[in-house]
C-alpha cells in the first residue's frame, strides 16, 4: 500500500529536504495520534459531556477539532523549522504544510474509535505513540531511500546536514560529471518511485518464492 | 498576470499533479473506472475553487488585520474542511443519484493535499479575489486532464501483457512520470510567444 506519496515524489530532489520533511511527518504523526487518544479519553470518560454520543465520521466535529490539531502542530513545526533551518524550510515551501493533510496523517485521523480499546487496555496512549512513531520510520526509510537514489543518480551529489568541517555534501565520483539531471524533474521521483515499487515487489516475490521451494525439497 | 496567463499557468504549466506532486494518491491509487474519476476531479475541481476563494477572504479580512499570518496553516485546513463538508452535503441533497452512480464518498476524496495546496500556491501569489477563484477554477482543470489521462492510461495497461512485478501501481506510476516529462512541452516562454502579453 502506498499511501502519502505526495511529498515522496515532490521533496526527494535533497536527502536533506526527504530528512526535514520525514521529521516533519514523525512531530505531527506523532503529537496528533496522542492527542487524539487523550481527546478520547476525555470525552469518552463515563459521566463526561461527550460520554455515549455518536462517534463522529469522516468530516465530522470530532474529526475536525482532531485535524485541527494535527494543523497547529504542522504550523508549530513551520515556526521551529523557519527558526533553525530557514533555508530547508524555504525549499521545501508548501510541501511542509500539507504534511497537515498527508493521507497518512489523515488515516490516523480517520481510523476507527479507540474507545473499546481504552476500556479494554489503558496501555492504549503508549499503542498508539508506538504506532505513529513506527509509521513515522517507515515514512522517513522510504523518503530517504528514494531522495537517495534521485540524488546520486540526478546530480551526482549527497546531500546531509554540515557538521564541523564536513560541509554536508558528499560527491559521487563518476556520476557528477554527466548525472541524469531528469530525474531531479517532477518526472523523475514518479519514475523512480515506480521502479522502487516494482523493485520491493519483485523481492517479496523472491523471498515467498524460497521458503515454498524449500518446503517442496523438503517434502521430496 | 492576466486571467488567460492564469488560466494556462495553473492547468497546463504548472499542472498541479504533473508539475506539483500534489494529489497522486487519487490519480494512480483511486480504485474506480472514467465515471468515478470524473466524478472526483470535478468534486475536487470545485472544492479548489471555492476553497481558494475562501482562504482568500479568510487571510485578507482576518488573519493579517488581526496579525495572525502563523496561524494560516490551521486556518485554511479547517476551512478547506468545513467547504468539503458543505458541498458533500449540498451534493447529497441536490444530486444523490450522480453521487451513487460515482460510487466514492466525494468529500472524503475531494479532501486531499492538490486542495490544500492550491489554497496554499494563490494565497501566496498575492492575487485578487476573482483571480483567486480562477486559480481554483484552473487548477482544477488541470487536475481533470490529469487524473482523467491517468485513468485512460491505466485502463489500457490493465489489459496488457506487462512483467508481473510492474503491474498494477508501479506500472501506474511510471506513466505518470512519463505524461509529467510530456508536460514539459508547455513551457511558459513558449505558451508567451504563443499567446503574446499572456
Amino acid at each position: 500500500m502506498l499511501v502519502g506519496l505526495c511529498p515522496a515524489a515532490a521533496v526527494t530532489g535533497r536527502v536533506i529536504d526527504a530528512l526535514w520533511m520525514s521529521l516533519g511527518m514523525a512531530f505531527v504523526l506523532i503529537l496528533t495520534s496522542l492527542s487524539r487518544v487523550i481527546l478520547h479519553l476525555l470525552l469518552d470518560a463515563p459521566g463526561s459531556a461527550g460520554s455515549g454520543s455518536r462517534e463522529s465520521g469522516l468530516l465530522g466535529s470530532r474529526w475536525l477539532g482532531v485535524l485541527f490539531l494535527a494543523a497547529c502542530f504542522t504550523a508549530s513545526f513551520e515556526v521551529i523549522m523557519g527558526a533553525f533551518a530557514p533555508q530547508e524550510s524555504a525549499a521545501l515551501g508548501i510541501y511542509v504544510p500539507l504534511l497537515a493533510v498527508n493521507c497518512i496523517v489523515l488515516e490516523r485521523l480517520a481510523d476507527g474509535s479507540p474507545r473499546r480499546a481504552i476500556q479494554e487496555n489503558g496501555a492504549r496512549i503508549f499503542r498508539a505513540l508506538g504506532a505513529a512513531a513506527s509509521r513515522g520510520a517507515a515514512f522517513a526509510v522510504a523518503l530517504v531511500l528514494i531522495s537517495v537514489v534521485r540524488e546520486t543518480l540526478g546530480s551526482g551529489t549527497i546531500t546531509l546536514f554540515p557538521l564541523g568541517a564536513f560541509g554536508g555534501t558528499i560527491v559521487v565520483s563518476g556520476i557528477s560529471a554527466a548525472p541524469a539531471r531528469a530525474l531531479l524533474f517532477a518526472g523523475g521521483g514518479f519514475l523512480c518511485l515506480g521502479y522502487l515499487a516494482g523493485l520491493v515487489r519483485l523481492a517479496g516475490r523472491l523471498r515467498n518464492r524460497r521458503p515454498r521451494a524449500a518446503g517442496e525439497a523438503g517434502a521430496q | 498576470m492576466s486571467f488567460l496567463g492564469i488560466i494556462l499557468t495553473f492547468s497546463l504549466v504548472d499542472n498541479v499533479v504533473l508539475t506539483r506532486l500534489l494529489g497522486i494518491c487519487p490519480c494512480v491509487g483511486a480504485p474506480g473506472g472514467m465515471r468515478a474519476t470524473a466524478s472526483t476531479a470535478a468534486a475536487t475541481g470545485l472544492l479548489m475553487s471555492v476553497s481558494a476563494l475562501a482562504a482568500w477572504a479568510l487571510e485578507t479580512y482576518v488573519l493579517l488585520p488581526l496579525g495572525l499570518d502563523f496561524l494560516k496553516t490551521p486556518a485554511f485546513v479547517l476551512a478547506v474542511a468545513c467547504i468539503a463538508g458543505l458541498l458533500d452535503l449540498a451534493a447529497r441533497r441536490a444530486v444523490p443519484q450522480l453521487l451513487r452512480a460515482a460510487g466514492v464518498p466525494v468529500a472524503a476524496v475531494a479532501f486531499n493535499c492538490a486542495t490544500l495546496g492550491v489554497v496554499l500556491i494563490a494565497a501566496k501569489g498575492g492575487f485578487t479575489a476573482l483571480q483567486s477563484l480562477v486559480v481554483g477554477l484552473s487548477a482544477g482543470a488541470g487536475f481533470f486532464i490529469a487524473l482523467t489521462v491517468l485513468t485512460a492510461i491505466r485502463e489500457k495497461l490493465d489489459v496488457e501483457q506487462v512483467p508481473e512485478w510492474l503491474r498494477g501501481l508501479p506500472l501506474h506510476l511510471i506513466s505518470a512520470g512519463l505524461l509529467a516529462y510530456a508536460f514539459l512541452a508547455f513551457d511558459r516562454a513558449f505558451l508567451s510567444r504563443i499567446f503574446q502579453g499572456w
